[in-house]
């Protein structure tokens, strides 16, 4: 058995050195960082100096954080109903026994494949476009001048035509998790409750809802984890640096920390340290709260 | 397997009473793939016509001008980019394979101490938001003095797609190697095989459907990868297609060269769009199959 184990220990160590280093101990020196003052980020050890819990106190009282810790709260709430509730109506439609349903689930998934970079440049500069954009031509079209002449890409438009833009990337995801979950309900259930005279709708309401209780779970769950790294759309949609209307805390953290900008008062690497804890909490607070929400397993089926 | 495969060859008889009834249905589904379409299709018309004729909004008027693709691709170097993107998505593809499958084997077969650890630890750093583990990662980048020469940059690069992505592919590869049945490593053992030689030779080839599936996920994850690229592979030499992509269509907004532009998004698109055409059953198996829960 001793040999079984150097073979073991071989295959188990280089992925295992690997998460040491990318996973484990970042974490664990960004959690350190965010109690430090500390002017470079590459300073040593022994040039940080304890502060305790001021960076968090300064970073809750600037007020372009809390504009970014808001605008991804509305990412998150408003882009989720909206994301979640097509999703899981495209993924009841897919698995209804239409035609073409493996053609249909392809397209909508598409957009997930697609560099994020290129998919928001097609919605920038031809979807939104004040000149020759689409929702400009269609507008037009059906004489609807007043909407036509919308600014999509100003201030007062922007995060919605963020939001938007994003959401239709996201949709295919969450529909092929919903519809994997419909799929395993058993048909018997909708055989019987046919049998009993219940329309569609009760159906879903009274089984199919009931049971895609799981896909909530991961649905949820992984919503949160990309609304969470929400950073590509954001920079290309800020014409400015600093852009109130899309700025999200990740990118607050790029400019604190990367970015050249006149927004940046102080370098300190802590402060950006201490946007990744917060950040983490969120997620790990999200978890909680899905896992106490979805909590019962007596539905099994 | 491809796009345009039916799901089975039977097909049932069109029953008209119950398709009317999906009509909404119907429509609804049409008129989302319609957009879908005229987004990526005018995007696609675009790319061959004229900046001039792109505002004027009649596309192709005066004929395909490929030369939006040539100047693109040479003048605006997309070349560059395009190569060091696939150079860092086969890379980490396949050393991904090497470092996980082991692993994944190894963590689904045997019971060893800390067995149970490493998975839940690899579960949860797939929640790990990327901003919490990119300032100690930059700071030894930095300290190595890295960013300034080209090689061990681009070779940071693919240790970082790499070390990201181990987590998930370990993960989704276990489930795999849990659905073999033990006993081909039984016959193999007494055949006299050692237990190394039993995993390339026996074990890897029967787990390849799981292997093909995701390494065709982390292509197309490290292929369309920003944040990592833009903050430890933002100079001229390194850019990935994403990075590369941003900073180009910065400048052509101001050189004003919006055909140029779009044949530079059509040919980042492209790799991930053509695999796609050809994967799509097995890509979105893959996404509701293992690893991600669900």
């Amino acid at each position: 058995m001793k040999k079984n184990s150097a073979i073991l220990f071989a295959f188990v160590s280089p992925a295992a050195i690997l998460f040491l280093l990318v996973f484990l101990y970042p974490i664990l020196r960004t959690l350190c960082m965010s109690f430090f003052k500390i002017d470079g980020v590459t300073d040593a050890f022994s040039k940080w100096q304890f502060v305790g819990l001021e960076n968090y106190q300064k970073l809750l009282s600037t007020t372009l954080f809390r504009i970014s810790m808001g605008n991804l709260f509305r990412i998150w709430a408003f882009g989720g109903i909206l994301v979640l509730s097509l999703s899981l109506l495209f993924a009841v439609i897919i698995t209804s026994g239409i035609r073409g349903k493996s053609f249909f689930r392809a397209m909508i998934y598409l957009p997930n494949i697609v560099s994020a970079v290129a998919l928001a440049t097609m919605w920038l500069q031809y979807v939104y476009s004040p000149k020759f954009g689409l929702l400009k031509s269609f507008f037009t079209m059906i004489h609807l001048d007043k909407l036509a002449r919308i600014q999509w890409l100003s201030n007062d438009h922007k995060f919605m035509a963020l939001l938007i833009a994003y959401c239709f990337g996201m949709v295919g995801y969450h529909m092929l998790i919903f519809a994997s979950g419909i799929e395993r309900i058993s048909g018997d259930y909708f055989e019987a409750a046919t049998l009993d005279g219940a329309n569609r709708l009760q159906q879903f309401r009274h089984i199919t809802l009931p049971l895609l209780k799981g896909m909530f779970h991961t649905n949820i769950t992984m919503w949160s984890v990309s609304s969470v790294g929400f950073f590509v759309w954001s920079q290309l949609f800020s014409t400015v640096t600093a852009d109130t209307q899309t700025i999200t805390p990740m990118v607050y953290m790029y400019m604190q920390i990367f970015g050249a900008g006149n927004s940046v008062t102080e370098r300190n690497a802590g402060i950006g340290a201490a946007v990744g804890v917060c950040l983490s909490l969120c997620v790990v607070l999200i978890f909680q709260l899905c896992n106490r929400l979805f909590k019962d397993k007596d539905l099994e089926f | 397997m491809s796009f345009f495969s039916k799901e089975k060859t039977y097909r049932d008889p069109i029953r008209w009473q119950k398709e009317l009834r999906l009509a909404p249905a119907y429509l609804l589904l049409l008129i989302w793939i319609f957009f879908t379409v005229v987004l990526l299709g005018w995007v696609v018309l675009a790319s061959f016509s004229t900046t001039k004729e792109i505002f004027a909004n009649n596309l192709l008027s005066s004929g395909f001008h490929w030369e939006n693709y040539e100047k693109a691709w040479v003048n605006s170097d997309v070349s560059t980019i395009f190569f060091n993107s696939l150079f860092y998505s086969l890379s980490s593809v396949f050393l991904l394979v090497l470092v996980c499958a082991p692993a994944a084997y190894a963590l689904s077969r045997f019971s060893f101490r800390g067995n149970q650890l490493m998975q839940n630890a690899f579960v949860a750093s797939m929640g790990v938001p990327v901003v919490m583990i990119v300032l100690p990662l930059f700071a030894m980048v930095a300290g190595l003095d890295i960013l300034n020469h080209v090689i061990p940059n681009k070779l940071t690069l693919i240790f970082l797609y790499v070390g990201i992505n181990v987590p998930y592919t370990t993960i989704f590869l276990m489930g795999f190697f849990a659905n073999i049945s033990r006993a081909f490593e039984e016959a193999a053992a007494i055949d006299g095989c050692p237990p190394g030689k039993c995993f390339w030779q026996i074990m890897l080839p029967m787990a390849q459907p799981g292997i093909i599936t995701v390494s065709i996920f982390n292509f197309i994850n490290v292929w369309n990868e920003y944040f990592i690229s833009l903050i430890f592979g933002n100079s001229d030499q390194v850019r990935s297609v994403a990075v590369g992509l941003y900073s180009m269509i910065n400048s052509m907004k101001y050189t004003g060269d919006w055909a140029g532009m779009f044949a530079s998004v059509i040919i980042v698109f492209l790799p991930t769009f053509v695999l796609y055409l050809f994967l799509s059953e097995r890509i979105i198996a893959g996404v509701t199959g293992g690893g991600v829960k669900g």
